[in-house]
């Protein structure tokens, strides 16, 4: 229960006075919608949400918080499968919606700057006529926006060849708890100091605020070649990426799908893709027209090879679009074939892709769940679907237990617990078995770098809550420091 | 010495556990540490303050994990590069990039300098390189960071913080590096491009035509400017890339375009290299590419007149610039470095010292120019990672 005490009336006014009433939301119907991000078990309703329409303005936001000792979540569009924008009891949640504004194209550098609200894929559609676009290519793209892939880190079936957001982000305006707006990063090459970019993407809301950003844009390559092959079960559609990544090619995505995926996929979609097999490969290389088909006639080689029962390429653009959409709404199609679906998020090293997968199904049929994978087969970046009746009494947390349970064999093989949709307050329990104590100081450093008050999105990413108290020894400061030559250039 | 400082002790940690043990050690007793590795930079930065102990990293030379099957591998901080790149060869892989000096430059020394060289155009620097990291802190707590997986969003991105962080928040001890494919070809081609005008206008040519180079390279003299395309890739990719690049050239400046490398007498490699490693003072300026032709008038001709000799070599697609030779009496160089430094900042870029073996200049010039906005904020990173100040006490960015 939210106790109205006179205290948070008085910030609710205060609030309101800076982002105007109508983008403070505190009517409790309204407050629905914000309970919650794409991790939909878990609600928390918030104090207050605020939508700012600018960086002054999510700096007094940031000021009132402070001064009434309230806890701040950021939230981009609210379509992160971890809880990133799960809200704090008794929290604000500051909405970046409204500001979703290209601000500035500079084709001659290659870069764009925008406010966090715009929509990963209106970035590319704003310069693809001039022949342009931004790489990292999270499935969630028409909907997602750009501050929400910079606290995540998004990857996307391309960030094979090109990255994660990462590498595509050179600076960042941020409003830091203490309500100051800094620069982060550079718009040149390199940046003086330390590589602050590093700490802030993927940092899940933790660090500050981000209010603009310059990212990096592309040249939209001169050719890309797909191709869509299926096999007998996963062990060959593993031989087969294993086989292009041997012969030399950087593919730009491969994504594997396997029976269950593909039956879902078919029924929600409408894609004519046989449903007598035991897994599919979707893939694509690009480049230089002749580097392109000599990779993709390659990659038709190895997929045959390999025991590929069928290989296609599609006749035009329309038709390839085609096999992307059904690969990207495979997620939503799980809904055809079961009631209720666990999403994991796990990496493995690309070569214990079959290994793994086999160890996954024997854990699921032992607990009694199907399991549909659909995933980045390239980097080893596994998404298990777990199927269960969310009517049963039970089965919910059954199935997140078994999910839970392929986390630990993610690990076991020497990989990760999260390859993009973040820790947030879904995987703050197992960042304790993926590091050591020493491993989570040192990250709470960083934060407590930018956050000293750890005010920001509090209770994510670490497994057991993390002040940013005294440190050991005091801090000897260096002589220009003092006499302040040292200040702000 | 570590540019002109005094060393007091020199340790030579055989295991990164003995490296932990001494780190541990020289806390105890409050004790600066600086860090060694194939001391291909040691001139960068302003001069610590003091070197009470130099840990050197020449023993720790060891490939921890090699899985060829997953393009990763994980080695101790302290082997070179040219070392690294001749187990990877083996297997047809290398590591995507290319610094001057590869044969003595360490991972551990390159990570802390952030060091690249021209495939930087292509694969980016050791940031998009590197995935996992272990580092001794300066009570010598290991901790690591990322992992041994290219995909990774678990946990704060601790393994690019240290890149560029010039031993000032730990010591590398191990990394972890995604592979690429070695190509089945590469070939450097030269354009007779006259300005850096030409240049930016070959650059702006190449990315109208799609062509995908894995690096451009320009020698500037003061007029005159040869510029070296590098294509890589299986061989259909690069020749019809070598043919639409002559096509390209002769548009453009009409005259023709050679290959070239180490086997027909000129080694743009070699040459760029050259440039880079040149003289006992050098430079590196930052710029947004299309700054370019504005280098000459605005940067670079102030600074060859304080030269008595120099070389420039740009990465005209990336916007680094790099000029070393021999400086004039010190207040010329000095007031020429202002005025280069002014204009790059007001460029949005930077003029940083990557080297200067001019002791006399040292004490003049500050290494790294105007702190930036968030410079507090690094402050407080450098307070949580080193209390004491005792990893290479300013030497880094304001005195960090």
């Amino acid at each position: 229960m939210i106790l109205r005490t006179a205290e948070t009336v008085d910030a609710q006014r205060e609030l309101a006075a800076i982002v105007g009433s109508e983008n403070c939301i505190v009517d409790p119907a309204e407050l629905r919608v914000y309970e919650c991000d794409g991790l939909t078990g878990t609600r928390v309703r918030p104090l207050v949400v605020v939508l700012p329409a600018s960086t002054e303005e999510v700096a007094g936001v940031v000021k009132v918080a402070r001064r009434y000792g309230l806890p701040i979540v950021p939230r981009g569009a609210g379509t992160g499968l971890s809880g990133g924008a799960l809200p704090v009891e008794n929290g604000i949640v500051i909405g970046l919606s409204r500001m979703h504004r290209i601000l500035e194209i500079d084709f001659e550098n290659l870069r764009m700057r925008l406010q966090p609200g715009v929509i990963n894929l209106d970035v590319t559609k704003a310069i693809a006529a001039h022949g342009y676009y931004y790489a990292p290519d999270p499935s969630s793209q028409s909907v997602c926006s750009i501050g929400g892939n910079i606290a995540e880190n998004s990857g996307g079936a391309h960030c094979l060849k090109y990255g994660f957001t990462t590498n595509h982000v050179y600076s960042a305006t941020v409003v830091t708890s203490d309500g100051d707006v800094v620069e982060i990063g550079s718009p040149c090459s390199d940046a003086v100091g330390y590589d602050l970019m590093a700490a802030l993407v993927g940092s899940e809301g933790l660090v500050g605020i981000v209010t603009e950003a310059v990212v990096r844009i592309l040249r939209t390559p001169e050719k890309t070649c797909t191709l869509f092959a299926t096999f007998p079960s996963t062990d060959e559609a593993g031989n087969c990426v294993s086989g292009i990544v041997a012969a030399g090619i950087v593919p730009a995505a491969i994504e594997m799908m396997d029976k269950l995926a593909i039956e879902a996929i078919v029924k929600s979609t409408g894609v004519d893709w046989p449903l007598d097999v035991g897994a599919a490969l979707l893939v694509d290389v690009d480049g230089v027209e002749a580097e392109a088909e000599h990779t993709a006639a390659q990659a038709v080689r190895i997929a045959r090879a390999s025991g590929a029962l069928e290989v296609r390429t599609p006749r035009d653009e329309r038709e390839r679009q085609l096999m992307w959409k059904g690969r990207k709404s495979a997620f939503a199609a799980m809904g055809r074939i079961s009631p209720n679906y666990y999403v994991q998020d796990g990496v493995i090293p690309r070569s214990e892709i079959s290994v793994v997968l086999r160890e996954i199904a024997d854990l699921c049929a032992r607990e009694g769940f199907r399991v549909a994978n659909v995933f980045h087969a390239g980097d080893g970046n596994l998404h298990p679907l777990v199927l269960y009746d969310g009517r049963i009494p039970g089965q919910a947390h059954h199935a997140e237990e078994v999910a839970a349970e392929i986390l630990r064999i993610c690990l076991r093989h020497g990989g990760s617990i999260t390859g993009e949709h973040g820790v947030g307050a879904d995987k703050a329990a197992y960042m304790g078995e993926a590091f050591s104590e020493a491993d989570l100081e040192s990250m709470n450093f960083v934060r407590c770098a930018f956050d000293p008050h750890a005010i920001f999105n509090p209770g994510k990413v670490f497994p057991t809550p993390r002040l940013c108290g005294d440190r050991a020894g005091a801090y000897v400061p260096h002589a220009t420091e003092i006499s302040e030559q040292a200040g702000r250039g | 010495m570590i540019a002109d400082v005094p060393i007091r002790e020199i340790v030579v940690p055989a295991t990164v556990d003995e490296a932990a043990e001494i780190m541990r050690a020289r806390a105890a007793r409050g004790a600066s540490v600086s860090f060694m590795g194939g001391g291909t930079d040691l001139g960068y930065g302003n001069s610590p303050e003091r070197v009470d102990t130099l840990l050197k990293t020449e023993k720790l030379t060891r490939v921890v994990e090699y899985a060829p099957s997953d393009q990763v591998v994980t080695v101790e901080a302290g082997l070179t590069l040219g070392a690294l790149q001749k187990t990877l060869a083996a297997e047809n892989q290398r590591l995507a990039l290319d610094p001057p000096r590869s044969e003595l430059a360490t991972l551990g020394g390159l990570l802390a300098t952030n060091g690249y060289g021209p495939l930087r155009a292509r694969f980016g620097t050791l940031r998009d390189l590197i995935v996992g990291i272990s580092i001794v802190r300066a009570d010598g707590t290991v901790a690591r960071g990322g992992g041994k997986v290219v995909k990774n969003v678990a946990g704060f991105d601790l393994p690019k913080l240290m890149v560029g962080s010039l031993g000032t928040l730990g010591l590398i001890a191990t990394a972890t590096f995604r592979l690429h494919p070695m190509p089945e070809r590469r070939e450097w081609h030269a354009v007779a491009t006259r300005s850096l005008r030409d240049v930016r206008t070959l650059c702006r040519a190449l990315l109208d035509r799609r062509l995908e180079p894995s690096a451009v390279v320009a020698l500037a003299e003061a007029d005159a400017c040869a510029t070296y395309v590098l294509f890589e890739g299986f061989g259909a990719g690069v020749e019809s890339q070598g043919a639409k690049l002559r096509e390209v050239a002769r548009d453009l400046f009409g005259g023709d375009v050679s290959r070239v490398d180490a086997g027909r007498g000129v080694d743009a490699a070699a040459l760029a290299e050259g440039a880079r490693t040149y003289g006992n003072v050098r430079l590196r300026i930052s710029t947004p590419p299309a700054f370019v032709p504005s280098l000459e008038h605005d940067i670079l001709a102030p600074l060859r007149s304080a030269y008595r000799e120099c070389r420039v070599v740009l990465y005209p697609t990336v916007g680094a610039t790099f000029i070393g030779g021999f400086p004039r009496e010190g207040d010329r160089f000095v007031s020429a470095l202002e005025g280069a430094r002014a204009a790059a900042e007001a460029a949005r870029g930077n003029l940083v010292v990557v080297e200067c073996a001019e002791p006399s200049l040292r004490e003049r010039i500050d290494a790294f120019g105007a702190l930036p906005d968030s410079f507090p904020i690094m402050r407080r990173l450098k307070e949580r990672f080193d209390p004491n100040r005792r990893l290479n006490p300013g030497r880094f960015l304001g005195g960090l």
